[in-house]
């Protein structure tokens, strides 16, 4: 039920309206006069004025308009007299929420507080409503700006590179991480550059043809590529790249690139550690090399002594030899280690892998006929001139020939026409494959599977430990690789694939 | 005939140097160039002395060396060891051997580690055949 106050100049009207809405069970206010109404309105703030129009001093629309001024949401009822349509029309306009002709009909008067009450109801429920939608709106707001700013810093402080596209690959988020691997600053290429352009041309496909929607699981996978920042520096990245979906609309892409340079330089510098590590631990293996020698040194030496004071030429021949062997160890220990410790890039140059393989055959003719081994070659014609490093094929094939000679003299097999055969072989329009075969002694797992650690030898006083260290480090600076397959007592292959570029270019001097 | 001593080692050059010096000093020289053939010398010629070297390939000085001490009838003649390793590493792998189950097994008489003097090595020899 409501608070209504009742204003008429008329204290009898007032009294019957009064004693007939009490009994409504309205909590009722009176006024005798505007001034006296707006008095109690504003004192005691009923929900509902009813007041006459006709009024000495302040009249009923002036009451109304003042209502209204200090308290919108009140609704005003206004008795006016039979047919005084002009003035009733004047207070609707002025927001009366209804009006009703003397003599006051007590249904009449019900209905229209009802209507009034009603009309409040509704009011209220909609200011309600509103400052909620406010609310909820603000909150909303905030959560979206903020889930916004989270992602914005989320995507600005990775460390590695985001650019996002449009569909059309134009380029949308260019994070940090980006501008510092691309070189370029976000305004360079906020949407201007669509994002192949940055990219090598392979990818592009990667782009034109996005994974279906419901492939999603078999996006892109993550592959190392190399782009060219701004500088014209390239860059190795490890790159991996997915479509972004909107109702299974394709409305963009994101690609993530990891910077590779610092990880390659450390991957650069643990080779180099491990390099040092090896001459580190393996010393010893010089020492005991170098003890060796010393050991031949004075031998040499002693028996020269001997010729000289007993006019022994034999002697004398016999202790000069022994230091030219010597000088040539110390020599082959030094360039080995030299050759190992060094950090030498391949020098690719046009050359003639099958006239180095002729070259080694001389150099190691005289060795392999001192110890009654037939040295073969068999090579591929097809082979003409390619650009290669002709020094690494050289001393690798040297080493493994002089090795392959030194299995057949350690062979016990008296019976055997020992052999090695050097072999050359196009494998494809890339790669030439060289083969050393020998049918000498041939090798155990166990020697098989320390074979490229350092200063393993088991040559005795005849090997360093080093020699096929060194080839393996070579063939690998040239991009090949290096096998061994061996049957103890049957022989052994080594095989190495090294790819080869048909023409040398002009800034591949330096490798 | 002078005393006979064997010289067990792979390396030409050494043995070379240490034939020069015995038959110098008047003994009787034989050559091994591994532990297997230096065996059948030692049974065949049993010398007085041998002269034996560590690493070598095939069978080696260790194993040749375990075998001579562990055999009744061997283990009395006296052995110089000549090896480019130290003696520390030597009696570390006796060591080892030993723990891994074998016999234990003297000491060589005597241990020089390369490079040795020539005068060195005659008094080492004639100290070991005294």
């Amino acid at each position: 039920m409501s608070k209504i106050l009742l204003i008429d100049d008329e204290e009898v009207n007032v009294r019957v309206l009064a004693m007939s809405l009490r009994s409504d069970g309205h909590e009722i206010l009176c006024a005798y006069s505007g001034q006296e109404g707006l008095a109690v309105f504003e004192r005691e703030h009923p929900s509902l004025v009813i007041t006459d129009i006709k009024m000495p001093g302040m009249n009923g629309i002036e009451v109304l308009r003042q209502v209204k001024c200090i308290e919108p949401e009140a609704e005003v009822i206004i008795i006016t007299g039979h047919g005084d349509i002009e003035n009733a029309i004047e207070a609707l306009k002025l927001g009366a929420s209804d009006f009703i002709n003397k003599p006051i009909r007590d249904e009449v008067l019900t209905v229209a507080i009802q209507r009034a009450e009603e009309k409040r109801s509704i009011k209220r429920q909609l200011r309600e409503y509103t400052d909620n939608l406010e609310i909820k709106v603000c909150q909303a707001t905030d959560e979206v700006q903020r889930k916004s700013n989270f992602l914005a810093k989320l995507i600005g402080s990775s460390n590695d590179g985001i650019i996002a596209t449009d569909q059309n690959l134009v380029i949308v988020i260019f994070n940090p991480g980006a501008q510092r691997i691309f070189g370029f600053r976000e305004q360079e290429v906020l949407h201007k550059t669509i994002i192949t352009e940055l990219l090598p041309d392979k990818l592009e496909t990667l782009f034109s043809h996005p994974p279906d929607q419901n492939n999603r699981q078999a996006l892109t996978s993550r592959q190392e590529i190399t782009i060219e920042a701004k500088s014209g520096s390239l860059i190795p990245v490890l790159f991996y790249t997915t479509p972004l979906y909107e109702k299974s609309q394709v409305v963009g892409t994101v690609s993530f690139f990891q910077d590779l340079r610092e990880i390659k330089r450390l991957e650069n510098e643990l080779v180099q550690a491990e390099r040092l590590a090896t001459i580190g631990q393996t010393a010893a293996g010089v020492a005991h090399g170098v003890k060796n020698i010393l050991h031949g040194f004075k031998g040499g030496s002693y028996l020269v002594n001997l010729g000289i004071d007993k006019h022994d030429k034999e002697k004398l021949t016999k202790g000069w030899n022994l230091i030219q062997r010597n000088i040539n160890r110390t020599h082959g220990l030094v360039m080995d280690l030299l050759s190992y410790a060094k950090e030498r890039p391949p020098e690719y140059e046009p050359c003639e892998p099958n006239n180095i393989v002729k070259d080694v055959y001389e150099v190691m003719l005289d060795l392999a006929d001192e110890h009654q081994v037939r040295i073969e070659t068999d090579l591929d014609d097809t082979i003409g001139t390619v650009c290669m490093d002709p020094n690494i094929v050289h001393q690798c094939l040297s080493n493994l020939v002089s090795n392959a000679i030194d299995a057949c003299l350690f062979d016990e097999n008296m019976e055997k026409q020992w052999h090695v055969i050097i072999k050359t072989v196009l494998d494809d329009d890339r790669h030439i494959q060289f083969s050393v075969t020998d049918n000498g002694s041939g090798m155990p797992e166990a020697v098989l599977s320390k074979l490229f650690t350092s200063f393993f030898s088991t040559k005795g006083h005849r090997g360093t430990g080093l020699g096929l260290l060194v080839a393996r480090k070579s063939v690998e600076a040239h991009g090949g690789t290096i096998a061994v397959s061996s049957v103890e007592g049957k022989g052994t292959t080594f095989t190495v694939r090294l790819p080869f570029e048909h023409e040398c270019k002009a800034d591949n001097g330096n490798g | 005939m002078g005393k006979k001593v064997l010289v067990v080692d792979d390396d030409p050059d050494v043995r070379l140097f240490s034939i020069a010096v015995l038959e110098e000093h008047g003994y009787t020289p034989l050559e091994a160039t591994n532990g297997e053939e230096g065996m059948q010398l030692i049974r065949k010629e049993a010398p007085d002395l041998i002269l034996l070297d560590v690493l070598m390939p095939r069978e080696s000085g260790i194993r040749l060396y375990r075998q001579l001490k562990t055999d009744a009838k061997l283990k009395n003649i006296p052995i110089i060891i000549l090896s480019g390793i130290t003696r520390k590493s030597f009696l570390r792998s006796q060591k080892a051997l030993t723990e891994f189950g074998g016999e234990e097994v003297p000491e060589p008489k005597m241990y020089l580690e390369k490079p040795v003097e020539p005068e060195e090595l005659a008094a080492a020899i004639g100290a070991a055949l005294k």
